[in-house]
């Protein structure tokens, strides 16, 4: 038991570090002693994203340092994700995300899709230049609970609005939450969107709370 | 006192007559305002300089910033067909791939597939790089190839003949009384545009001397080109560094992979040039504008303001005053999209107050101006300071 509790710390610190060969290594070793997948997402996995998504909401890294963290996660995740498959282990909910119209910027879109998805979201990215009817075609196919919506430009963030007016002219029946790096509370609050998220461990949290999922404390 | 002269002051940290005004706007907002076909403004070297001067006349503009490269003039040998839709032009190109050019925001070029191709990091030779150009009318290749040419052009004839052909109109058609500039992408820049941002970011942790090996090529680019724009005499030269915010990298980061690498630029440009330099970073910059200065910057543009960034004009018009320029700070968004002719007033009034006090100061929207904003709402920046902005 001590060498599990071990290599849990151990893969919890290689995602923090972003190591990502350590990560996909020691998930194998946990798999080989027989650890369960889910065990191994929420006691090594997940510890790990956690530290890195509060020392990213508190300028102590930065976009690189999360990017590898976030490389590190989903190479363990993938060798998890067809046994949590399999012993048919559900997800937190359905999140729909793209970057919006007329913007090709998608790294924090990325980013906040790495991090939902780390904490068993199921998330459909759109990918960038998304337009209205891309979302609400998405919002009919897939359902979702919540669609997430970025921009990283000026020029493109009143896209936003757009989407929205659509969204409730159609009566669909989603949350609507926005980020990026021009976006404030009070732009959301503006164009009728239901959340905020200041960046991709706040937009985690804003997820849970908007479907309901009492969060995890989050701290180091 | 010219609209030229009045800018060359405040470059010069000095007192003009009044505040200059010099706003950068998105090219979606030329295409929706100029009158002009966004086709003839995206693809030729004379619809966008007859668009930038057509706006800067009717905002009455004191300056333009020419960030768009001089074009192919035999671009449309290329070309497929056009179609033309409600809210964009398709333009479907010979060799399969097509450029979707919406009537409001800024063209993309695509594979045939609708994918966009990146080079990856592993693939790189630095020896193979030079400058990269993200605003080309096809997408970024490596090695860079300008549009639809063949051949890698050599180092020592890298800029194709009609590079500099926007430049030469505008001043032409400015006849010299107001002040014209051009724009020249940072390495760092550069290095994010060829892999695209989150691979680059990624580059940076997994090999950093290979990024700088990189870096060190694409600032021979860019000093090339500096030095290719200096020679058409412009009035000044913006190093475009929009992502070296806090938004993305530590200032650590910023220190090592930005920060040597303009310095370089803006050291042997003005080892043959007596011009102007000045940077463009967008967002959050209000916990590096010291690392800025060190670049030997002589300008520091936008300073978005909260809630866009960080920047207190105040604050900054302390670490700044008699060392470096500033332009920008009007929220591009929140106050010139959808503010009404009040709050428009009061921020630009607080402003040109705040900014124009210890001179060096030029009243611009923070980063660029929507698309959708209205003409009036620019037209009152500049009637606020011919109003309200004299020294």
């Amino acid at each position: 038991m001590h060498e599990i509790e071990e290599l849990l710390k151990q893969l919890a610190q290689r995602i923090i570090d972003g190591k990502k060969d350590d990560a996909i290594s020691l998930t194998n070793r946990l798999l080989e002693l027989n650890y369960p997948p889910k065990k191994i997402l929420d006691d090594g996995l997940l510890p790990g994203m956690d530290v890195v998504g509060v020392r990213f909401r508190d300028n102590i890294i930065f976009v690189p340092q999360v990017l590898i963290s976030a490389r590190a996660m989903k190479s363990s995740l993938a060798i998890l994700e067809p046994l949590l498959s399999e012993a048919k282990i559900e997800g937190a909910g359905t999140v729909v995300i793209g970057t919006v119209k007329g913007d090709i910027h998608d790294i924090g879109k990325n980013i906040v899709a790495m991090m939902l998805r780390s904490n068993g979201f199921k998330v459909i990215d759109l990918g960038i230049d998304t337009s209205i009817e891309k979302f609400v075609d998405a919002i009919h196919r897939e359902n979702p609970q919540i669609i997430g919506m970025s921009a990283l430009l000026t020029t493109t963030m009143v896209y936003m609005k757009l989407v929205i007016e659509r969204i409730k002219q159609d009566s669909l029946p989603v949350k609507v939450m926005i980020g990026g790096a021009p976006i404030s509370r009070n732009f959301a609050d503006q164009i009728g969107a239901d959340a905020y998220a200041k960046n991709a461990s706040e937009a985690v949290m804003v997820a849970r709370e908007l479907i309901g999922i009492k969060d995890r404390n989050l701290h180091e | 006192m010219k609209s030229k002269k009045r800018i060359e002051t405040a470059m010069n940290l000095g007192t003009p007559d009044r505040v200059p005004v010099m706003c950068q706007l998105s090219t979606g907002h030329y295409f929706i305002n100029s009158g002009i076909s966004p086709i003839d403004i995206w693809f030729t070297s004379e619809g966008f300089a007859e668009a930038l001067v057509r706006l800067q006349k009717n905002y009455k503009f004191d300056g333009i910033l020419i960030n768009l490269p001089g074009r192919d003039p035999d671009y449309k040998k290329y070309i497929l067909n056009i179609e033309e839709k409600a809210d964009e032009f398709v333009v479907k190109w010979k060799n399969g791939c097509f450029t979707i050019v919406p009537r409001n925001d800024n063209p993309h070029y695509y594979q045939p597939d609708g994918s966009r191709h990146f080079p990856s990091f592993d693939d790189l030779n630095p020896e193979k790089l030079f400058y990269v150009e993200p605003w080309d009318i096809t997408e970024i290749s490596y090695p860079y190839k300008w549009g639809f040419e063949n051949e890698v052009r050599s180092f020592t004839d890298f800029f194709p003949p009609y590079h500099a052909d926007t430049i030469k109109i505008v001043k032409e058609k400015t006849d010299g009384l107001i002040s014209i500039h051009s724009e020249v992408f940072s390495p760092w820049s550069q290095f994010l545009e060829l892999l695209n941002y989150e691979n680059a970011l990624m580059a940076i942790m997994d090999d950093p001397e290979k990024v700088k090996a990189c870096l060190e090529r694409l600032t021979l680019g860019a000093i090339e080109l500096a030095k290719l724009h200096a020679k058409e005499n412009v009035d000044a030269i913006l190093i475009s560094s929009a992502f070296a915010g806090a938004g993305l990298i530590s200032r650590e980061h910023y220190s090592e992979f930005v920060l040597p690498y303009e310095k370089r630029i803006i050291k042997e440009v003005h080892e043959e040039f007596n011009i102007p330099i000045y940077t463009h970073t967008c967002g959050s910059i209000g916990d590096r504008l010291d690392l800025m200065m060190e670049t030997g910057t002589q300008g520091i543009d936008t300073l978005d303001p909260p809630p866009l960034g960080t920047v207190d004009l105040e604050e900054a018009k302390k670490t700044l005053t008699g060392k470096v320029f500033i332009k920008g700070n009007i929220d591009p968004v929140n106050t010139l999209l959808y503010g009404n002719k009040k709050q428009i007033e009061e921020d630009v009034l607080w402003r040109l107050k705040t900014g124009k006090t210890g001179g060096g100061y030029i009243l611009s929207s923070a980063c660029s101006i929507a698309p959708n904003t209205p003409p009036e709402n620019i037209q009152l920046i500049s009637e606020l300071a011919e109003k309200y902005g004299a020294y």
